[in-house]
């Protein structure tokens, strides 16, 4: 079996190992900011109809402008934007109804709400390298800036889904801008098991758990379908993977692999053909991972996904593959225009 | 380690038992696929959603586990 893939197969538990320490940590930490929890957002008019679309912060989001014709199509629906994808959505003139944030880390997160406190450019480099927001490779405080003033311009708009495990100074940035806050836990475990994590925290403060899925794009995904209750449910920028051409230290885990593997890390990298689109895209151990994840819950989910990235490795049982156009033209019969 | 001789000397370096190896390749394994994880979890084969006690009727149990999970 490839390297890669051998990786991924231990990478439910290795996030565990990493995440449910300082999750935990913040959950306690944000226990006095919670007000709302994330169910009432079911009760809370958020866009027209039974469709939505998720959108996450893939390369294909810039690659076929997702954004700009998601916003020319005039869709009436239910947006639901991962904390990655927010710049670009509001760049793009498209607010979304909700904003997922789940990452524990304690200062990278906010830049994706413009940190406000950002002076210079950080040490860590992650921001210069990802390959979810290109604007962030150039003039970052410029960018910064920019997205600081977009976010207290729209924030009143936007809800945000925060997992309790999110960073403490990204709830007070969300505060900070108008943003009203629903809140919920991570599931981290069997909750029937002994000492289960999840069962913890359900004590500790009531909220529902719900299965994250390794990333915030799937995370967002299984909030439109098991808090919104949407039917149909269009992807845009989920890619779980690295477009062609992409230089491996240009992607999201190259120090880490680099470390672990030495001269091998080339070895954890796979490359997989669309069946539909004919691209040769590639993963990493951990998209890899995520990719197999949303295989196996979208595959028994009673909502329709259709996957309208037009890129990415996200294909098989369970997804359909539609272009963004398709989607919005059938969304579009019986919903009133989207302001 | 158990001395099956009696020697007159002593020696300096620490003898790993073979077992603290596997112990710390463990231990580093575990440390390094940690940071190539995700940032939230994912718990196979339980449902999208769980609402606590009293609440089973309420999981969602559709996409990853069973019909009772």
């Amino acid at each position: 079996m490839e390297l890669g893939r051998r990786i991924a197969e231990s990478l439910e538990a290795a996030t565990f190992e990493r995440v449910a320490g300082v999750g935990l940590a913040n959950a306690e930490a944000n226990r006095p900011r919670i007000a709302r929890s994330v169910l009432e957002l079911a009760e809370t008019p958020l866009g027209a109809g039974d469709a939505a679309i998720v959108v996450g912060a893939g390369p294909s989001l810039y690659r076929r402008r997702s954004l700009d014709r998601l916003r020319e199509a005039g869709f009436a629906g239910t947006i639901v934007a991962a904390d990655g994808a927010l710049g670009a959505c509001l760049r793009a003139g498209v607010v979304p109804h909700v904003v997922v944030s789940v990452d524990p880390h304690p200062e990278r997160i906010v830049r994706w709400f413009g940190d406000p406190t950002l002076t210079a450019p950080r040490g860590d480099d992650y921001f210069r390298r990802q390959e979810m927001d290109p604007t962030h490779h150039g003039d970052e405080l410029a960018t910064n800036h920019a997205l600081v003033e977009l976010v207290n311009a729209y924030g009143p708009k936007i809800k945000v889904a925060a997992a309790t495990s999110a960073a403490p100074a990204v709830v007070e940035r969300c505060e900070q801008a108008g943003m009203d806050l629903y809140w919920w836990n991570p599931m981290y475990d069997d909750y029937d098991a002994p000492g289960s994590l999840s069962r913890r925290l359900w004590e500790m403060n009531g909220l529902p758990c719900l299965n994250g899925g390794g990333n915030v794009g799937t995370a967002a995904w299984v909030l439109t379908h098991a808090v919104l209750a949407k039917a149909r449910i269009g992807l845009i920028g989920i890619d779980l993977g690295y477009a062609p051409g992409t230089p491996y230290e240009k992607t999201q885990y190259y120090p880490e692999l680099v470390e672990i593997l030495g001269d091998r890390h080339c070895e954890a990298f796979i490359h997989t053909t669309h069946p539909e689109t004919g691209e040769t895209w590639f993963s990493d151990p951990a998209y890899h991972w995520f990719r197999e994840v949303f295989l196996e819950m979208a595959r028994g989910a009673e909502c329709r996904t259709v996957n309208c990235t037009e890129g990415g490795l996200l294909f098989g049982p369970g997804i359909t593959t539609a272009t963004l156009d398709s989607f919005l033209a059938e969304a579009a019969g019986g919903a009133t225009h989207h302001g | 380690m158990p001395e099956f001789l009696k020697g007159n000397y002593k020696v300096n370096a620490k003898i790993e038992d073979k077992a603290d190896t596997t112990d710390s390749t463990d231990e580093f394994e575990k440390k390094a696929l940690s940071r190539l994880g995700g940032s939230i979890c994912f718990v196979s084969k339980k449902s999208l959603m769980w609402q606590g006690d009293g609440e089973k009727d309420k999981a969602k149990t559709d996409g990853a586990g069973t019909k009772n999970s």
